[in-house]
């Protein structure tokens, strides 16, 4: 199928009554959660996931890929008007946003960053209809052993890009895939760690796991600053863009677009990367360097562009190959196969309705996010003072109903508390959640490629160096571990990573 | 010698570790062309050990940021909210469940109080809870549970 057909079939897809209504209601939740400081889009999402198994695969992907890149759009609002993240990915907007926002002019930042974002929200969409069946043609000469490579990839940039040091990661990551093997070993049928209970044969659903450690262990620690958590809010003023704006925020949105669309690809690197990317990139190269910081449109533009353009193109590694590059891309990868649908190179030729119905629909989210982002900022700016002793009980309701009904178990619920406490105390001990969701899901993949890729090659584990390809991949996952080492990568990483906390 | 995070994070790698290794040794290993169950698991928990004592020894070395105060109350309100609620689903339904949680929790924040504006709040809210999941999106779970039937 080509990519005018394909977008035909999409665009028939995309607009039906329910999955029209779905996309929009994802991206204004997705926009809510974005804003509201504590609660993000991977908790929101697996909050809500159980809820779209009755629904038909599409809709339901459709309606969480929604509140994925709405939250982008969310974050930058509060980014700006409150100088607080709303998500990790906007942090570096707070610092230029903010500074805009004081000198009066939230308006024009806000707008800066709605535009901005639904420009690379469209390139980014462009992108996955171009390169997404070329990756899956390529796709489909992958072995066993360029799959664990890539595996080996994603989880080490996951590590690198991590905050805390990368001791850290790694523990969190093995733990991960810990977490991962308990249940039934589907080769030999041997139930492992399952301590008996025949509650975890089936295995720990990650849904549990990332509900209680992003869920409840947010609220957990979000309780503790309660009495701390009061932050004026900046006035809109206009929100038209002058001349001048639009002149000197063009080249930026281009560039950080191009950054997003790149990183977003790359296993395990996310829309953080991106978006410190283009703010480091802006920095240097713009003729207005000695502004950032101090309310610069670039400092604003050019990572929100960025930020948006990576939460379209992670998608294609996910869709593709069935290798989900992040924590939100692995709770994506379960909804589908909760519903019997296997992310993978076939994708695209047995479901091609699933695939392009969810490129198109996420240029019409892009284009809903502009327009209830921009005039309806009032409406979101008044969410923002929603206080937290109101807002906390509730998640805790969503979670626990969400839990309840992916099997109706209590047992997941009781899972759930375990793992929210677990939350809290990776928290506490500085050690970020993230390599751990992503490495449970990519953990049992990574024993399965290995496992077949030795069996071909009758133990023999130089395939994984043969392979032009999953050398390739090694060889990059290699350099980025050396990289960390290095003392200047180690200094940037270090100031990046440091803001998000 | 100070408690830092390092060290209790590097023990619970270490001794998570120790127990999945203790357990992954009793599967059968296999060998690298033909894993058994064990293969995987050894692997795996044997380095969670190797980084949890790498974690313990770099807390010894260099001086790490203490382990800091933990908000009790809160860990201890809110997971026994959520239990409570799992304790009661069944027996007594969803509606009183969602209502047990919503003011458990709640109870956790220093700003808590129980007026009539906050009681009929989460009276209201669990209502509405209640429409949403079992009577729009259809949980298939019993509004008032065996008990008060």
């Amino acid at each position: 199928m080509d990519i005018f057909n394909g977008l035909m079939l999409g665009f028939s897809t995309a607009t039906t009554f329910g999955n029209f209504l779905y996309c929009f209601l994802g991206v204004l939740l997705g926009t809510a959660v974005g804003v509201l400081p504590g609660l993000g889009p991977i908790a929101t999402i697996s909050m809500l996931l159980p809820f779209t198994f009755g629904l038909p695969v599409d809709t339901a992907l459709i309606m969480l890929a929604g509140i994925f890149y709405g939250s982008q759009y969310g974050g930058s609002t509060t980014a700006i008007l409150m100088n607080l993240p709303g998500e990790a990915s906007s942090v570096v907007t707070t610092l230029d946003g903010h500074e805009m926002a004081k000198q009066g002019k939230a308006g024009r930042a806000l707008a800066a960053a709605a535009i901005g974002s639904f420009f690379a929200g469209t390139v980014g969409t462009l992108f996955i209809a171009i390169a997404a069946p070329l990756l899956a043609g390529l796709a489909l000469t992958f072995g066993p052993a360029e799959y664990f490579s890539l595996i080996v990839l994603g989880l080490i940039t996951s590590m690198v890009l991590a905050s805390g040091s990368l001791l850290t990661a790694l523990g969190m990551a093995l733990f991960g895939m810990m977490l991962g093997m308990i249940g039934t070993d589907v080769n030999s049928g041997a139930a492992r760690f399952t301590f008996g209970t025949p509650n975890l044969l089936d295995g720990l659903d990650f849904v549990v796991v990332a509900t209680g450690v992003f869920g409840l262990g947010e609220v957990l620690a979000n309780l503790e600053n309660e009495r701390s958590r009061s932050a004026g809010i900046a006035q809109v003023s206009s929100l038209f863009p002058t001349r001048e704006d639009w002149k000197r925020m063009a080249a930026p949105i281009l560039r950080g677009t191009g950054i997003g669309v790149l990183l977003g690809v790359l296993p395990g690197a996310g829309v953080l990367l991106a978006s410190f990317s283009a703010y480091a990139l802006e920095k240097k190269v713009s003729r207005h360097s000695a502004e950032f910081g101090k309310g610069a449109i670039e400092g604003v533009a050019a990572p929100e562009a960025a930020n948006n353009a990576a939460a379209q193109t992670c998608f294609i590694p996910m869709l593709t190959l069935g290798l989900p590059g992040t924590a939100t891309m692995a709770l994506m990868i379960g909804a589908l196969v909760v519903q019997g649908v296997q992310p993978g190179p076939e994708i695209l030729t047995q479901q091609p309705a699933l695939f392009w119905g969810l490129v198109v629909s996420m240029w019409l989210g892009n284009l809903m996010l502009l327009f209830l982002n921009l005039p309806l900022v009032g409406v979101w700016a008044k969410l923002i003072s929603v206080p937290y002793h109101y807002l906390f009980p509730m998640i805790c309701v969503f979670v626990a109903i969400g839990v309840y009904s992916i099997n109706n178990s209590v047992f997941d619920v009781y899972m759930m508390a375990l793992f929210g406490v677990l939350g809290y105390f990776f928290k506490k001990v500085g050690a970020e959640p993230a390599p751990l969701i992503l490495a449970m899901i990519l953990g049992p993949m990574a024993e399965e490629y290995l496992r077949r890729a030795l069996l071909i090659s009758h133990g023999d584990a130089s395939v994984f160096f043969t392979s032009p390809l999953s050398l390739g991949t090694l060889i990059v996952a290699a350099l980025l571990l050396l990289s960390i080492i290095s003392p200047r990568f180690r200094k940037v990483r270090e100031e990046g990573l440091q803001e998000v906390d | 010698m100070k408690i830092g995070q390092d060290s209790i994070l590097g023990l619970f790698f270490a001794v998570t570790g120790c127990v999945a290794l203790w357990i992954a040794i009793q599967y059968p290993f296999g060998t690298a062309g033909r894993m058994g169950p064990g293969y995987f698991p050894v692997i795996i928990s044997s380095l969670l050990v190797v980084t949890g004592i790498c974690v313990v020894i770099r807390s010894i070395s260099a001086s790490g940021d203490a382990f800091p105060a933990i908000n009790l109350k809160a860990l201890f309100m809110v997971p026994a909210a959520v239990v409570v609620f799992g304790l009661a689903i069944e027996p007594l339904g969803f509606l009183p469940a969602v209502l047990l949680l919503l003011v458990l929790s709640a109870a956790t924040s220093v700003k808590f109080r129980f007026d009539w504006k906050a009681s009929a709040g989460a009276l209201v809210f669990s209502g509405l809870c209640t429409v949403l999941f079992v009577k729009l999106i259809g949980l298939p779970i019993p509004i008032l549970g065996t008990w008060l039937q």
